[in-house]
């Protein structure tokens, strides 16, 4: 808020607003919004499983206490989510949710796993290596929603599961690495950047391809519209890593996370943000590599 | 080599380094000697080029960081990569292709495993191997000793006597002043900012007594211990 310039308890004013606005926009534009909205739930809520994270708290409190805790953490970040999915009358999202939310609070997280997940992504980037490792579970689950999408003739459903793929991938550049991996690059910021682009949308295709050849078969009458998501994902991944470099080192602040959303509402925005985001990052990468 | 002229550093209004003037030469070791916060690692920062600084760095390559290896004291590793990932991804910054990993992990490392699970040592020891397969000209090692066992030890001793041999520059800082007198040709004692003494090889052994005088003083008397 403070970075945004705004004051601190106008902007916490503010807050509530703009999630009721964005998720009246959410609802109004797909009809699979519950399904997205829930995943932006779980997704926030996942956050607080972070292993080192709990691993502290259950250092500090007894079982019974950090079980308490952990339930009641996770029920406040979903209350949000669970009065609107109520007022839209989605009551069995909302049992859906709050059950989710306590059995991942339950869940025992382990960091000690000496299991190493095999990745296809082997060589480069960290990004594909790290992100597939968190999220791999998600794309069997993209995969299977574009076969429903086939066998009961929604193509929307088809264009809801290349888009996770794209959300999923988008997630992976949200979170700024060390600044030393980044030094050790000897390549010029612009090349850098293109280097991050090149390999985020090479993995984003191969990862869609299934979909969209499969979409593309059975729904070819509207393999226009098949062609714009898939372009949309590619504008929406490239500003994610333009963003995540204008910050650079820090992680990205609020002001770029709200011109991310208004992109995402208003994607024409995106003609005016790439840009910015663009030169901000040629500048704060050239302190490292140039 | 590496010229520096008149190095300083400011953190806000606080002097970190002071006018450092030091040449590093080809094919040479250097020690970094000094107590904690003496700017020893300001100072290797400002070398690779991740801090800004006042004064001049400048060598006989284009760009310095190109050719330069960085062990930091504390190495940093992603929540979900493996050892010999990381060697990897590490290589790939610097367009190097890598061959018989598994032969060259000379630390018998256990790279399959996430690098995050790894003990101190361990994560010294595979970033230490993985700037070195970097093929670097000149190498900066924070603290390498440190966490390490005595085996290791001795390897990391023998891969910078074998580095110098190469013609390579390397420049290290260590608590360890056995170490640090096995592998250098001269050794720079840092205070406060500032080399407050250059000392070449012939006289380590009174660098050392001198150090054990200034750090030590009537410290152990203040303590009273019966």
């Amino acid at each position: 808020m403070i970075e945004f310039g705004l004051p601190l308890l106008i902007g916490y004013s503010l807050l509530p607003l703009i999630f009721i606005l964005l998720s009246n926009y959410l609802f109004s534009k797909s009809e699979f919004a519950s399904y997205v909205y829930g995943l932006i739930a779980l997704g926030l809520i996942s956050k607080l499983s972070e292993p080192k994270r709990n691993d502290f708290l259950k250092s500090i409190f007894s079982k019974r206490s950090y079980l308490k805790l952990r339930v009641v953490e996770n029920l406040i970040y979903s209350i949000p989510f669970l009065f609107f999915m109520a007022y839209k009358g989605l009551f069995v999202f909302v049992l859906f949710l709050s059950a989710l939310a306590i059995s991942i609070a339950l869940f025992n997280f382990s960091t000690n796993l000496n299991f190493t997940l095999p990745t296809p992504f082997g060589k480069k980037p960290f990004e594909f290596i790290v992100g597939f490792r968190k999220t791999f579970f998600l794309f069997p689950i993209a995969y299977f929603l574009t076969y429903i999408s086939i066998s009961v003739g929604n193509f929307n459903l088809g264009i809801f599961s290349m888009l996770l793929i794209g959300i999923v991938c988008f997630s992976y550049y949200s979170k700024i690495e060390n600044e030393y991996f980044v030094w050790n690059f000897n390549l010029s910021s612009k090349e850098f950047l293109f280097e991050k682009i090149k390999t985020c949308l090479i993995y984003f295709t191969l990862l869609t391809l299934p979909i969209i050849i499969a979409l593309s078969i059975f729904f070819f009458n509207e393999i226009d519209i098949l062609i714009v998501f898939f372009l949309l994902c590619y504008i929406y991944l490239v500003t994610i890593i333009f963003a995540k470099y204008s910050a650079f080192p820090n992680e990205m602040n609020l002001t770029q996370g709200i011109f991310i959303a208004v992109g995402f509402i208003f994607p024409p925005f995106l003609f005016v943000f790439i840009p910015l985001f663009y030169s901000q990052s040629i500048k704060r990468l050239n302190t490292v590599l140039e | 080599m590496i010229r520096i002229e008149k190095l300083s550093k400011l953190y806000g209004k606080t002097k970190v380094l002071s006018t450092i003037d030091l040449e590093f030469k080809k094919g040479k070791v250097y020690g970094i000697v000094g107590e904690n916060g003496a700017g020893k690692t300001t100072f290797f920062r400002c070398i690779a080029g991740l801090e800004t600084y006042d004064g001049q760095i400048s060598s006989n390559f284009d760009k310095l960081k190109e050719h330069l290896g960085l062990l930091l004291t504390e190495p940093f590793f992603f929540s979900k990569i493996t050892g010999k990932e990381y060697i990897q991804l590490l290589a790939n910054t610097r367009q190097i292709k890598l061959s018989n990993i598994e032969e060259r992990n000379i630390f018998d490392l256990p790279l399959n495993q996430y690098a995050s699970t790894y003990s101190t040592g361990m994560k010294k020891k595979l970033a230490l191997t993985a700037i070195l397969l970097q093929e670097n000209e000149l190498f900066i090692l924070d603290e390498p000793f440190n966490g390490v066992d005595i085996q290791s030890n001795l390897i990391i001793t023998e891969i910078i006597n074998k580095l110098k041999y190469l013609g390579k520059t390397v420049i290290i800082s260590s608590h360890i002043f056995s170490t640090l007198a096995d592998t250098c040709d001269e050794i720079f004692l840092m205070k406060n900012g500032e080399i407050i003494r250059k000392v070449k090889q012939p006289d380590f052994n009174n660098l050392e007594t001198e150090m054990k005088e200034f750090t030590l003083g009537k410290r152990i008397e203040r303590l009273e211990l019966k």
